[in-house]
C-alpha cells in the first residue's frame, strides 16, 4: 500500500497527542492536585495542537477537502466516520477537563472528566486502528495485532511526551520516565510480534482464485490491460525492496523503541533529564514515522494479484 | 446510510455473467464502457496524458490476459475485471459519507459523486480493484452497470443493457437478474458452473464468471515420431534413439 505522507503524519501525530491525553486524563482521574495545573494545562495545549495538526494533515489527503464534514455521518458502519466523530467529540471533553482542573483540581467532577478524556483519547486511537484492521483484502492490517498495537504505540509516544513535559515543569521526569521506558519495551515486543505474525502468513489468495479458477492452477500474466501505471498499481501495488525493508525495520526498532527505552531509563535515574527526555521524544517520533511507513509499504493488497504482483 | 440496506425479499439483483471460455480479449467492452460513461449522465471519465508517454485515466473495466495450466493443458484466459456489485460490499460499509451505496431494489452499487470526499478508503476495501480515483474531480468512480442506460425508456428495449454487454462481439457478457433463479443468466450460471471470484473473502459477488471449458481435443506432449522403414539409415537412427533414450 502506498505510504501517503498525510496519513503517516496523521496517525503518528494523533498517536502522540491522544497518548499524552490518555496519561493526562488518567492523572486527573487519579486526583491530580493544584500543583499539577501547569503540567495538565500545558499538556492539553500540546494535545490540541498536535491533534489539530494531524487532522489537518488527514484532510489534505482528501480529493474534496471542502466536503470533509460529510465524513461524520456514517458512524453506524464506517470506522473512518467513527474516527472523525471521536476526534471531534474529544475537543469539548478536553476543554471541559482543562477548565475543571483549573477551577477545581482533585474534585470528583474533575476526576470524572479526566477519566472521560482518557477514554475519549483511547477510543479515537482505537477507531483509527480499526480503519486498517477492518480491511479484509490486506492481510498485514486485517489481523489481531493492528488495534492493540496502535494503542500501545500511542500510549508509549504519549508517555515520552509526558516525561519531557514533566521535566520542563518540575525539573525531573519522575514516574513519567518509568512509564515511557515501560511503554517502549511493550512497543518493541508488540512490533516484533507483529512482524513475526505477518512474515509467517501465507498470501490471502492466488492469481488463479482471483480469476475464478481452482486455487492451485498455475496462472501467470500474459498481457496487462495497460502499459503504464494506473491508480490501482500506484495505490495498491506499492513495492519495496526487501533489503531496504530489513534495514528500515532495524532503524524503526532502534530509533523508535530501543533508544527511547534507554533514554527514558537514564531520565528516570536522573541523568540529564531534560536532554534525555527531549531526545527520547525526537527518536520516538522519527522511529514511529519509519514504523508507520513500513506498516503501509509492506502491506499488500489482494487486487495487486491481477497484475501478477506477490501479495 | 452507508450500511447495506435490508433488501426486500424477492428484490432483483442485477449483474453480469462473464464467459471466460468465449472471451477473446478484444477490449471492446472496455472501450465501449469508456465511451458510454465519458459521455453519459455521470461526469466525464478523465484521461491524463492520453497521447503522451505515460497515458493513464479512469476505466471501469479492464481486460487482463493470463496463461494458465502447463505444457499440454496451457491456454490463454482473457479476464475482464470490473465491479461485481457484491451482496456484501465492504466498499459501501467503510464509506464515511454515505456516498457509496447499494440500491435496495436492484442491488447496483453506486457512488454519489456529489457527496464523495475522495478519501479512497473504498478502493482499499475492494479486493477486486474495481474502484478508481478520478483526479480531475477529486472523487472515486466505478462501474454503474450503465444505470443511465438500462432504465432509459427512450432507448429501444433491446439496447437497454450495459454498454459492455451490448458491444461484446463474442457474446461473452450476459446481463440479467441473478436473484431470479429462472432468469437466463441464472440458468447459464447453473449450466456452466459459474463461480464467485475470491469466494473465501466473503464479499458474495453478484457477477459470476463461467470457467473455461476443458479442451475437447487432447493435446498430449509430443512423443518421438515412430520410426518405420528399413535400411542402414533407419537402423542407425533406431540405435541412436535407443542410446539417447537410455
Amino acid at each position: 500500500m502506498k505510504p501517503a505522507a498525510s496519513i503517516l503524519l496523521l496517525t503518528t501525530l494523533t498517536g502522540f497527542a491522544y497518548g499524552l491525553l490518555a496519561w493526562l486524563g488518567l492523572y486527573g482521574a487519579a486526583g491530580a492536585s493544584e500543583s499539577a495545573d501547569t503540567l495538565v494545562l500545558a499538556g492539553i495545549g500540546i494535545v490540541l495542537a498536535l491533534a489539530t495538526l494531524g487532522l489537518i494533515a488527514s484532510a489534505l489527503h482528501l480529493g474534496r477537502k471542502e466536503r470533509a464534514w460529510r465524513a461524520m455521518s456514517q458512524w453506524r458502519s464506517s470506522w473512518l466516520s467513527r474516527e472523525g466523530l471521536a476526534a471531534l467529540l474529544t475537543y469539548p471533553i478536553v476543554l471541559g477537563y482543562a477548565w475543571a482542573q483549573y477551577r477545581a483540581a482533585g474534585s470528583l467532577g474533575t476526576r470524572l472528566l479526566g477519566g472521560i478524556a482518557a477514554l475519549a483519547a483511547l477510543s479515537t486511537v482505537y477507531c483509527t486502528a480499526m480503519i486498517y484492521a477492518s480491511l479484509k483484502p490486506i492481510r498485514q492490517w486485517h489481523n489481531p495485532h493492528t488495534a492493540p498495537d496502535y494503542l500501545i504505540y500511542a500510549l508509549f509516544s504519549g508517555a515520552t511526551l509526558l516525561a519531557l513535559l514533566r521535566t520542563i515543569v518540575f525539573g525531573t521526569a519522575g514516574i513519567a520516565a518509568v512509564l515511557a521506558a515501560f511503554g517502549a519495551l511493550c512497543a518493541l515486543v508488540a512490533k516484533l510480534a507483529y512482524w513475526r505474525h505477518v512474515d509467517a502468513q501465507g498470501p490471502l489468495a492466488t492469481l488463479a482464485s482471483a480469476i475464478g479458477l481452482p486455487k492451485d492452477t498455475t496462472a501467470r500474466p500474459l498481457d496487462a490491460p495497460h502499459f503504464s501505471e494506473n491508480f490501482i498499481l500506484r495505490e495498491m501495488g506499492f513495492q519495496i525492496a526487501r533489503r531496504h525493508a530489513r534495514k528500515l525495520r532495524r532503524i524503526a526498532l532502534a530509533l523508535g523503541f530501543g533508544l527511547p527505552l534507554l533514554l527514558s531509563v537514564l531520565a528516570s535515574l536522573g541523568v540529564l533529564p531534560l536532554l534525555s527526555t527531549s531526545l527520547a521524544v525526537a527518536c520516538a517520533a522519527l522511529g514511529l514515522l519509519t514504523e508507520r511507513w513500513l506498516f503501509f509499504a509492506q502491506a499488500t493488497h489482494v487486487a495487486a494479484l491481477y497484475y501478477g504482483r506477490r501479495i | 446510510m452507508t450500511m447495506v440496506a435490508n433488501r426486500p425479499p424477492g428484490a432483483r439483483q442485477l449483474g453480469l455473467v462473464i464467459d471466460l471460455d468465449t472471451c477473446v480479449g478484444c477490449h471492446a467492452c472496455a472501450v465501449n464502457c469508456k465511451e458510454w460513461n465519458t459521455g453519459g449522465e455521470a461526469a466525464r471519465l478523465p484521461d491524463y496524458d492520453p497521447y503522451g508517454t505515460e497515458p493513464d485515466g479512469v476505466w471501469f473495466n479492464r481486460i487482463h490476459s493470463y496463461e494458465t495450466g502447463t505444457d499440454g493443458s496451457a491456454r490463454t484466459v482473457n479476464f475482464p475485471r470490473s465491479c461485481l456489485h457484491c451482496e456484501n460490499p465492504l466498499c459501501v460499509t467503510v464509506c464515511p459519507t454515505g456516498a457509496s451505496f447499494k440500491r435496495a431494489d436492484d442491488g447496483i452499487v453506486l457512488i454519489n459523486t456529489d457527496i464523495c470526499i475522495g478519501c479512497k478508503l473504498c478502493s482499499w476495501a475492494c479486493p477486486y480493484g474495481a474502484r478508481e480515483f478520478d483526479e480531475t474531480n477529486g472523487v472515486m468512480r466505478k462501474c454503474t452497470l450503465c444505470v443511465d442506460r438500462i432504465y432509459d425508456e427512450t432507448l429501444p428495449e433491446a439496447e437497454r443493457e450495459p454498454a459492455c454487454v451490448a458491444t461484446c462481439p463474442a457474446k461473452a457478457r450476459h446481463f440479467g437478474d441473478l436473484a431470479d433463479p429462472q432468469s437466463k443468466v441464472s440458468q447459464l450460471v447453473r449450466d456452466r458452473g459459474g463461480v464467485d471470484l475470491l469466494e473465501d473473502l466473503g464479499y458474495r459477488p453478484t457477477n459470476k464468471y463461467l470457467p473455461p471449458r476443458q479442451a475437447q481435443i487432447p493435446s498430449p506432449a509430443r512423443e518421438a515420431p515412430a520410426r518405420s522403414g528399413s535400411g542402414l539409415g533407419t537402423a542407425l537412427l533406431k540405435l541412436l534413439d535407443k542410446a539417447l533414450s537410455r
